[in-house]
């Protein structure tokens, strides 16, 4: 037997969708309206409302990147802020295929970018001529470890396998989208030559090795949302 | 001051080509030549069969030391009485992927064969799998001349018990397939017994394993990063120790007929 006739289905699907539609705009009004009151709301002691630094918490940009000693593939997001919006601050998830060890890896990374200069070539175009800054990248696993296990007479490796501190240098292009036509409010394209404590190591105490040795190229994506 | 910096960067830029887009120190990604030590054991098997003296050069321990491991190969380059090469292991400082291929590039300058042990810090991160992959097994075995070479896997602290360390099992299959024409043993390995890698709960076991073989010349190790020539058993096995590279030497064995050998240190 069927519980409902084709007719009875259409309607309880207008009403549903009646509902949805109501309940969302009229969350979508009480979004505003605390936003409204958030922005606003300096308590009378002078204080800030600190619950508007919750929204802050939203990543104002999605990156994406491809090597840079982080993993094949990196995705990410991040703040940026400053007078200029001269800092970034990002976080990534990087994909590792397992090559010639036993499993894939994912990597994770914390990245702090320096942007000092910003020039407009046009309404459309913004290139930064340099960027550098410094990414910590933990890889996960258990061959990894940060400090050596126990069972090693203390400072034998003396070394972490697991955290690498990377240092970079690069460039950056930006094209802007028209305001409100797009999603996305800018599309950035970057590339960096970076290094790591241990390449860094090998390559100040050895002569044999050359800056393809222990340079590393990386290429990435910016896309700005808000 | 910027277009300056942007011209060197882009510059650069079209330098570095596309060889330097490293996925991580550890992603494994090994290109160039695989599998060094079968193909090398090959040539000094074809090279020697049938000869009755063998003259070879054993180092070790040659990580992060790229320049001086350099130096050794011109060394060694410049003579012409050498059979072959045993490096010891600790080709890697840090197990990065990238440290085996620099180390199997320099090593494969030299013009004669060579094979690589596994050393403890080849093992370190998945070192292992990179080792295994340029190199080849970590157990292995070859025949020069009269002599079979039984190279051993021995850094027991490394691998938690998860894998039998020395390979009981393997060391009895290259017994029990001992060849006739092989009628005297050379034993190699990174890490000698009572080193705080070797498991020493099975040290004289392993001795006594080792004695079994025939016509035992000497055992050969790394790790300890300076010259040894000792009877570790009192029992007349010799174990010798290379070097590290730093130290800017290497050992030279001979192995002649009626069951005699000598060994020099060379400083280069």
């Amino acid at each position: 037997m069927k519980l409902f006739t084709i007719k009875t289905k259409i309607i309880l699907l207008a009403v549903f969708v009646f509902l949805v539609n109501n309940t969302t705009a009229s969350a979508q009004k009480v979004i505003n309206d605390t936003v409204f009151i958030i922005t606003d709301s300096i308590k009378p002691n002078g204080q800030k409302n600190y619950r508007a630094g919750w929204g802050k918490l939203i990543p104002e940009y999605g990156k994406l990147q491809y090597a840079g000693n982080m993993g094949f593939l990196s995705i990410g997001g991040g703040w940026d802020y400053g007078k200029k919006k001269q800092w970034e601050t990002d976080i990534f998830v990087g994909f590792l295929p397992h090559y010639s060890t036993a499993k894939n890896k994912i990597t994770f990374t914390v990245k702090q970018n320096y942007i000092p200069w910003k020039l407009d070539i046009n309404k459309s175009f913004m290139v930064e001529p340099l960027t550098c800054g410094m990414y910590l990248n933990s890889i996960w696993g258990r061959d990894f470890w940060v400090a050596e296990p126990e069972k090693y007479p203390s400072g034998y490796y003396a070394f972490s396998s697991k955290i690498r501190v990377n240092a970079f240098v690069g460039q950056r292009i930006t094209y802007k989208f028209d305001a409100g036509r797009e999603y996305f409010k800018s599309a950035t394209f970057f590339y960096e030559v970076s290094t790591n404590d241990l390449y860094l190591i090998s390559a100040v105490t050895n002569g044999y090795l050359k800056p393809n040795d222990y340079l590393v190229l990386a290429l990435g994506i910016k896309l700005q949302i808000f | 001051m910027i277009k300056r910096l942007l011209v060197g960067f882009s510059i650069l830029f079209v330098l570095a080509g596309c060889e330097m887009f490293d996925y991580h120190p550890y992603d494994g990604q090994v290109t160039g030549e695989k599998g060094v030590n079968a193909k090398n054991i090959e040539r000094i098997e074809q090279a020697l069969a049938g000869k009755t003296t063998i003259k070879f050069a054993m180092m070790g321990d040659s990580q992060r030391w790229y320049d001086e491991t350099e130096l050794f190969v011109r060394a060694l380059n410049q003579r012409t009485d050498i059979d072959f090469v045993i490096h010891g292991g600790d080709l890697t400082d840090f197990g990065l992927t990238e440290e085996f291929m620099w180390q199997r590039d320099i090593m494969n300058g030299l013009n004669v064969p060579y094979v690589a042990l596994l050393g403890n810090h080849d093992c370190l991160a998945n070192g292992q799998d990179i080792f295994r992959t340029v190199f080849g097994p970590e157990n292995f075995s070859f025949k020069a001349a009269d002599v079979n070479f039984v190279c051993l896997n021995t850094n027991a602290l490394e691998f938690d018990y998860s894998h039998p360390i020395p390979d009981f099992e393997f060391i009895q299959n290259e017994l029990d397939n001992q060849q006739p024409e092989q009628t005297k043993t050379v034993f190699a390995m990174h890490v000698r017994p009572y080193s705080e890698q070797f498991n020493n709960n099975v040290a004289r076991v392993f001795q006594n394993v080792v004695k079994s073989f025939p016509n035992l010349q000497f055992c050969l190790n790394a790790h300890d990063h300076h010259l040894q020539a000792d009877d570790l058993f009192n029992d007349g096995v010799m174990y010798y120790g290379s070097a590290s590279m730093d130290k800017k030497s290497y050992l030279v064995f001979t192995i002649t007929p009626n069951n005699q050998y000598t060994y020099e240190v060379v400083y280069y």
